[in-house]
């Protein structure tokens, strides 16, 4: 019998449906991908981002006069798909759940990350290798951390000097 | 009389959408955020309207194929000055996923003004909501100027 009233009595009690957005915050759930935040501290320059990257909005660069590269991430050409977060090893990348990236035409190419990255240096011959920030230090530079800070060359030199000791072969004076 | 009616008119502007080769996600949230009431863009005084003549902003969806290129750059020359443009989605932008792609020329960046961007893939409700009140901005700061965007 008359089953409008047990409607009516329901809508009166949870109120309107409507999202009050414009005059009050929107509701956002905790796992929305809004736009891409990026942490230069962390970043190890790998480019596994700008790899997986299915709509090409990350682009690294060399600056000009050698010292680092330039990172960009534009957010119009963003899809928010998250698997720049996903694989980067780091987590330098992350997405938020910020989605107020509405603009005008003219902040239009403005509307990105940019941020300077110089290399690192070689601990031994200063040579320019990826920057050795803590976080892959962390991560897997734990077993030998002096051989970790070295590049590929001193790296190699390092090993064969170690399997000499082992080996007990002679070292040799000029290698 | 015509400054009367242009203090008015910012109150209630027209929206009109235009698929320029879409995937129709955008589209699907721009229908969501008229139709449905848990959003509903007509508390905002904004109306769908089915004929371009009537219409004060336009929301652009889609990296503008070649196919509807003469067709939507047609339709958006018989929207009477001044027009709004919003790009809804990053495909008009930039091209999003299918920038490179066979059917996809030029951005619509080239060829159509954009006045207001909102970002997305698509964007949720309430962002094209945001987009269009910061379109309205722009319109009633155009009324008042007397200006016309080009087209």
């Amino acid at each position: 019998m008359l089953p409008f009233l047990k409607i009516m009595l329901r809508n009166l009690i949870l109120g309107p449906s409507t999202d009050p957005f414009p005059f009050a915050p929107a509701k956002t759930h905790k796992n929305f991908r809004g736009c891409a935040v990026f942490d230069p501290e962390k970043c190890i320059l790998c480019g596994i981002c700008r790899h997986v990257c299915a709509a090409g909005a990350i682009q690294l660069r060399v600056s000009e006069d050698g010292s680092g590269m330039q990172y960009m991430l534009w957010h119009n050409s963003c899809v928010f798909c998250g698997m720049c977060a996903h694989y980067c090893p780091t987590g330098a990348l992350t997405m938020s759940d910020n989605w107020h990236l509405v603009h005008t035409g003219a902040e239009m190419f403005s509307n990105c990350i940019s941020s300077f990255i110089p290399f690192g240096e070689c601990a031994q011959c200063g040579a320019k290798i990826q920057p050795r920030t803590q976080a892959i230090i962390d991560k897997i530079g734990e077993r030998s951390p002096e051989r970790f800070l070295l590049c590929p060359k001193c790296k190699r030199e390092s090993i064969v000097r170690n399997v000499a000791k082992v080996n007990h072969l002679p070292a040799e004076e000029n290698p | 009389m015509l400054q009367f009616l242009s203090k008015l008119a910012p109150r209630s502007p027209w929206i009109y959408r235009i698929n320029a080769g879409s995937c129709n996600g955008c589209d699907v949230e721009m229908a969501t955020t008229a139709l449905i009431p848990r959003y509903d863009v007509e508390r905002l005084g904004c109306k769908y309207c089915g004929s371009p003549r009537h219409a004060d902003v336009v929301l652009i969806s889609g990296p503008l194929t070649l196919r509807v290129r003469d067709k939507v750059l047609r339709v958006y020359n018989e929207i009477p000055h001044p027009k709004v443009t919003v790009a809804v989605g990053v495909c008009p932008v930039s091209g999003g996923c299918f920038r490179d792609g066979y059917s996809v020329g030029a951005d619509i960046d080239h060829y159509i003004p954009l006045d207001v961007i909102v970002p997305g893939c698509p964007p949720r409700p309430q962002a094209i909501m945001e987009g269009v009140l910061k379109a309205v901005e722009v319109w009633r700061a155009r009324l008042e100027e007397g200006i016309c965007s080009h087209s």
